[in-house]
């Protein structure tokens, strides 16, 4: 378990650094972008094994941006992929998490505030436990 | 709001070719009115009463009428009030024929002797509210212009005489017929004037209504431009800090000191409620942006189902006990799905926070055809007369409900009342203070037209 490496892309520092010392905390390692840019990046390289993605970073859909990109790259296509939403965000007018899932190149949805328990439960959830 | 700001025909009141129909219709009924009259007065008072009149050019005078008026009628059912100009020259056509008609008509019946002459007020009336300024002081001329060189033809011997009721012969009565015309010119011109102050002053009166009203309109538009601003810029640090203190607590587990766990737990539950705050914000700004794309069938009794289902816990917290009653036959109309939810939600969520302990929520559903209408009734504290207008204002909680419950945003409401009218309906509140509060919402099987999606 104290391998495993969680990348976290939001552009919310204080956000970042809770999650951080929250998964830190259970053992594991956690780096992170603060953008979507970087974040594609750090996924190829670090080749983590799971992705936390804010929705909305510099414009409404870049989460969604970046997570298309990593599912058509081959070396990042398997990383399972959580990604933060806000309740009540314009983005949350024009579509519904619960309904368009299927269709949504993420594993799950996580809205904020970002309750520390959920976040424990639903990384372990989505960690692949084959290794 | 668009419409009203469409260039109107200096000449009449009416922006539309539509609205300029209505009334037409009217005069055409009117017009059926006349045409029966003169035939029924003709029969009675030459046949029956035995005064000597012309009744045959009487009653072809009638005939005209009837005929000219079922071809106004022919024409206004074939074509449809587009052209608005069209329109009012159809009008000032047919006025004209009929003030020569009524001309004809009092030649015949007496002229200058009869005191039907002041039928002629009827028609300057409904010029001045048909048209504006000089256009009612034409009609009112013409039917001056009329009937002067009636008495004069007469006066001359240029047109026949009828006498009326077999009276002495006044139409070569200089003074007599000098004082009538005085009398009718001034009669009609004031008529006109009058006519013309009055729908003056009519119309800035509407003028100034549509002015507020956009003002009104732009006002709540600025309002919920800025909530959403607040709600946007709000949520992330909110939401920031939340978690922040949720991990601390996490993190700290029972190695905090209890005074630094209770603090901590008091800012959660104070950051939950500024986030509830927020996410009503949010939700009430959605209002006005109803997409027709996002009608589609709802199931409401199934809707109805799921959110009593939601409350049943919390209700038995407190000894309550959530009701549905809905026809056996699903109840499924078009709406936003979301936005009907939220509605009912928000109801239940009332009724059950200011309900008294043990009491029963009943959410009843009634299918009346081309409405549906939604209840929701609690035995709880109820809302005094005067609060009923005011608890659909944001942000407004009534002195017992702050008493009842510290929770509440003071946004349920407001959301309600604004997606109701979004989805083409309405909202009502009925109480008995200390008894309860029953919350009925009516809506449409399908939001009308363009009214969804502006609520102006």
């Amino acid at each position: 378990m104290a391998d495993k490496t969680i990348l976290v892309i939001d552009d919310d520092i204080d956000l970042v650094e809770i999650i951080r010392v929250t998964l830190e905390n259970q053992g594991y390692r956690v780096i992170d972008a603060q953008n979507g840019e970087r974040g594609l990046e750090l996924a190829r390289d670090q080749a983590p094994d799971l992705i936390l993605l804010d929705v909305m970073m510099g414009t409404i859909d870049e989460g969604f941006q970046v997570a298309y990109q990593l599912r058509s790259d081959a070396g990042t296509r398997d990383i399972p992929i959580l990604m933060l939403t806000a309740v009540g965000d314009q983005t949350g007018f024009a579509f519904d998490p619960g309904k368009d899932q299927d269709f949504l190149p993420v594993d799950e949805f996580l809205e904020k505030p970002v309750s520390p328990r959920r976040l424990v439960d639903l990384v372990r959830k989505h960690l692949p436990t084959s290794i | 709001m668009e419409q009203m700001a469409a260039i109107s025909p200096d000449s009449s009141h009416f922006v539309s070719a539509a609205s300029l129909r209505v009334r037409l219709d009217w005069f055409n009924k009117l017009r059926w009115g006349a045409a029966g009259t003169l035939l029924a007065a003709v029969l009675l008072i030459g046949l029956l009463a035995g005064i000597p009149l012309p009744v045959v050019p009487l009653l072809t005078a009638a005939g005209v009428l009837a005929a000219l008026n079922a071809i106004y009628v022919a024409r206004n059912r074939r074509v449809p009030p587009t052209d608005i100009r069209a329109e009012i020259r159809l009008v000032k056509a047919q006025m004209t024929g009929d003030l020569i008609l009524l001309t004809i008509i009092l030649n015949l019946t007496g002229g200058v002797e009869n005191p039907l002459l002041y039928v002629y007020v009827i028609h300057v009336i409904i010029a001045a509210l048909l048209f504006k300024g000089r256009e009612i002081f034409s009609i009112a001329w013409l039917a001056i212009g009329l009937f002067t060189a009636k008495v004069a033809g007469e006066y001359l011997g240029l047109l026949p005489h009828h006498h009326l009721l077999g009276a002495s012969d006044l139409t070569h009565e200089l003074p007599f017929i000098l004082v009538t015309l005085a009398s009718f010119w001034f009669v009609l011109l004031f008529s006109a004037y009058m006519g013309a102050v009055i729908m003056r002053h009519n119309r800035a009166i509407k003028d100034e209504l549509v002015r507020r009203q956009r003002l009104l309109i732009e006002a709540d538009r600025a309002k919920l431009e800025f909530y959403r601003y607040v709600a946007h810029e709000v949520k992330s640090p909110v939401a920031t800090a939340q978690s922040a203190v949720e991990a601390a607590l996490e993190l700290g587990g029972d190695a905090l000191p209890p005074q630094v766990d209770d603090l901590l737990t008091r800012a959660v539950g104070r950051l939950e409620q500024a986030a509830s705050i927020v996410r009503n914000l949010a939700d009430l700004t959605r209002s006005g942006l109803l997409a027709p794309e996002n009608l589609r069938p709802v199931n409401v009794t199934a809707l109805a189902a799921k959110v009593v289902d939601d409350f049943r816990e919390l209700a038995a917290r407190d000894g309550q006990t959530v009701e549905l009653e809905a026809p056996a036959v699903p109840v499924v109309i078009t709406t936003s799905e979301s936005m009907l939810g939220k509605v009912v939600t928000n109801l239940l969520s009332n009724a059950v926070r200011y309900n008294r302990e043990g009491g029963r929520v009943r959410l009843c559903l009634a299918d009346q055809g081309d409405t549906i209408r939604i209840t929701v009734a609690d035995e709880g504290i109820g809302i005094e007369p005067d609060d009923r207008e005011r608890i659909f204002d944001e942000f407004y909680r009534s002195p017992a409900a702050q008493a009842k419950s510290g929770l509440g945003t003071g946004l349920g409401l407001p959301i309600v009342r604004r997606f109701v009218t979004d989805l083409g309906g309405a909202v009502a509140v009925d109480s008995r203070p200390g008894e309860g509060a029953v919350f009925a919402v009516t809506l449409p099987r399908r939001p009308g037209g363009g009214a969804a999606r502006e609520a102006t």
